[in-house]
């Protein structure tokens, strides 16, 4: 079952202008956001089905993790 | 007009004068409202040289053309006046229910002159206008007042009120509403203190006419349908502000033990995460917002209610004091919103403090038997009390931490936190160029919201110091403070992520007035100048000196956290200024060019 990176807006730009990418399984998200040319320090939250993870969360089979950036600030 | 109370409001507090102009349609096109109406005023009616304190200065209320309508987040209010902060520009942005209240009453900006001889409130009810006394109110705290108001009036009455400090004239006292709102930072509360007036109480009645209203509906629904189907609503919701808290420690962007590093061991005891699940009660939100980003929480512990902490509060009274308790963070928060001091000032200055007794510069004798350790909550709350009352040590401590490190002298300060003399806010700035440079010529001092670019920096490299750096901060400075002008909240564009061209239609169905972003960034361009002008007016030998970050950011490098070993080079702290001065088009002291101020229309404003 395929898994899903949907990362907030600002950085749909690294992955096509898409709402979400397929992603591979049994990799953590850092691993996963590296892989995508995204750097992981512009990540301030992880969720996956409602959950908050750690960017070393391994993504599992039919994940949706969305990945929130902070870009504009408060 | 369109979009507008149709009036200004003058409150001559020293002969008890009250009268109503119309609003001028010029000042609405050049400035369009909020801080553009607040920076005008401010630069034509407050004589060059004024006291801050005395009667010549003016506490200047303005609503924007957005302010009570069917906008997201249109529940914003510009405080403007001469700071006795930094002797400067002062502009302090309230949410809350109160700008909708000015407008619905037919208001414009409320602007008060003079000082009033006994403390009184203003009553505003539709076109009863009235100051009463306010002697029995006098002294109380924030919370206290805002109940009487609500209980005494009814709860459509919207109050903004100040605490101890700005009748002490703390001069970063703030002004309180809505039990947890603030008009924060510069002063603008001892502005209100020094003119003797307790509270403004407010309720509107009145409709306000807009130019096209099935247009308008149409584009208030688009922006609430994006809002809506923001992909990250949840959980902004969830957080609000402290989503950052965690993400800071991680990048080295905490403020921590006085700005000393830029993450922070303790940490976790402070995040988003664990006070939602400590301490949060609800969510509340201010008026029309549909991502409401304020925390209404219980501190058990010390049982208190307040409304927060946000991240600022707890960068600045958490970790920047190196405590790790988040219900701590909770208490202060409650206190210095009680007494209304700001809390980004008063963090601040207290880190400075606790940095002075650990380096022996201030010994027990000096802080009237407080150990002023890192991490020591109740020597805390102990000095904001003394702060707001001007008690011992709290009288040093309240004249902000320019002037006390000054007074103090023995090095104190180059670990002094603040740009213009107005307190660093919640952004530590070792290795980020791009927000030390926003936060050094931000126009009221060291302050985050005009310029948020610390993410630009982790984006293009936080250590470059290259002319797109600058050209982000200079956009972001023209571009983010039109959400004050126009009297909306920018977080639904900032962290929902929504389309800016969106506000648009809305802003021509309500004035009528076709706008596009180049426009209303030029008028964010020419308010930018105009603050500047005003700067160099009031302050001899104004320029490039007066926009130096804290020597902490070249000189100390923080020995832990992300950041470790990492360090601004003071070279690079010019080059960018040589950058941005080139880039606005103004001298290489700092001071706009004559031709650039002919472009945007201020040369016969600033004669």
């Amino acid at each position: 079952m395929p898994a899903y990176l949907r990362p907030t807006s600002a950085l749909r730009v690294y992955i096509d202008g898409k709402d979400e990418v397929e992603v591979e399984p049994g990799r953590s998200v850092r691993e996963t956001l590296v892989s995508l040319n995204i750097k992981p320090e512009l990540i301030a939250l992880v969720v996956v089905a409602g959950e908050q993870k750690t960017k070393d969360y391994v993504i599992q089979d039919g994940d949706i993790v969305k990945v929130l950036a902070v870009i504009g600030g408060g | 007009m369109n979009g507008y109370g149709g009036h200004i409001l003058r409150v001559d507090l020293t002969n008890g004068k009250l009268t109503k102009e119309p609003t001028p349609a010029g000042l609405a096109r050049d400035f369009i409202g909020g801080r553009g109406f607040g920076a005008y005023f401010l630069f034509k009616e407050v004589p060059k040289g004024a006291d801050p304190l005395g009667p010549q200065n003016k506490l200047i209320i303005s609503t924007g053309p957005f302010s009570g309508l069917m906008i997201p987040g249109a529940g914003k209010c510009d405080f403007a006046t001469k700071s006795p902060l930094t002797g400067g520009y002062a502009s302090a942005s309230m949410g809350g229910h109160f700008t909708a209240e000015i407008k619905y009453a037919g208001i414009d900006s409320i602007i008060l002159e003079g000082i009033s001889p006994k403390p009184v409130y203003l009553f505003i009810d539709d076109d009863k206008i009235e100051l009463r006394d306010a002697g029995d109110l006098w002294g109380k705290g924030t919370f206290a007042v805002e109940k009487h108001f609500k209980e005494k009036l009814g709860e459509e009455f919207q109050v903004a009120v100040i605490g101890p400090g700005g009748e002490n004239l703390v001069p970063y006292a703030c002004i309180n509403h809505d039990y947890g709102r603030q008009a924060g930072r510069g002063g603008v509360g001892t502005v209100m203190g020094v003119k003797k007036v307790k509270a403004i109480v407010i309720r509107g009645t009145k409709s306000v006419h807009v130019a096209n209203m099935d247009a308008y509906r149409a584009a208030g629904k688009a922006l609430y349908k994006a809002c809506k189907d923001a992909e990250f609503l949840a959980e902004w919701t969830r957080y609000g502000t402290t989503v950052v808290t965690s993400w800071c420690d991680e990048v080295g962007a905490l403020p921590t033990r006085n700005f000393s590093a830029g993450s922070f061991e303790g940490g976790k005891g402070i995040y988003g995460q664990t006070m939602r699940e400590k301490i949060v009660i609800t969510d509340k939100g201010c008026f029309g917002c549909p991502s409401p980003c304020g925390k209404y929480s219980h501190a058990k512990k010390y049982n208190a209610y307040v409304e927060g902490p946000e991240y600022e509060t707890i960068g600045l009274l958490g970790s920047n004091l190196g405590i790790d308790d988040i219900e701590a963070v909770a208490q202060a928060n409650w206190l210095v919103d009680d007494l209304g001091i700001d809390s980004i000032s008063t963090g601040n200055v207290i880190g400075w403090a606790m940095e002075c007794y650990e380096k022996g510069i201030l010994s027990k004798k000096d802080t009237d038997g407080l150990e002023l350790n890192f991490g020591n909550a109740e020597a805390t709350f102990a000095l904001i009390k003394k702060i707001a009352y001007r008690e011992g040590i709290g009288g040093l401590l309240a004249e902000g931490v320019k002037s006390a490190s000054a007074e103090i002298g023995k090095g104190s300060e180059r670990f002094a936190i603040h740009v213009k003399g107005m307190e660093q806010s919640g952004y530590a700035t070792h290795n980020a160029t791009a927000m030390l440079l926003a936060y050094m010529t931000c126009d009221v001092g060291a302050h985050h919201n005009r310029s948020w670019a610390i993410t630009y920096d982790l984006q293009v490299g936080r250590e470059l110091v290259v002319p797109e750096k600058v050209a982000r901060v200079i956009w972001l400075q023209n571009f983010r403070p039109m959400f004050d002008v126009l009297g909306s909240c920018r977080l639904q564009w900032v962290e929902l992520g929504i389309n800016r061209d969106l506000y648009l239609p809305a802003l021509e169905a309500i004035t009528g007035v076709n706008r596009t972003w180049e426009d209303l960034e030029k008028v964010g361009e020419r308010i930018w100048n105009l603050t500047r002008m005003y700067w160099a007016r009031e302050n001899e030998g104004f320029g490039r000196t007066w926009d130096m970050p804290s020597p902490r950011f070249y000189e100390d490098a923080p020995k832990t956290g992300a950041t470790k070993g990492q360090i601004t080079k003071l070279e690079d702290v010019n080059k960018l200024l040589d950058m941005y001065y080139e880039q606005r088009g103004w001298t290489s002291d700092g001071l706009p060019m004559p031709d650039k101020l002919e472009s945007l229309g201020l040369t016969a404003v600033v004669a």
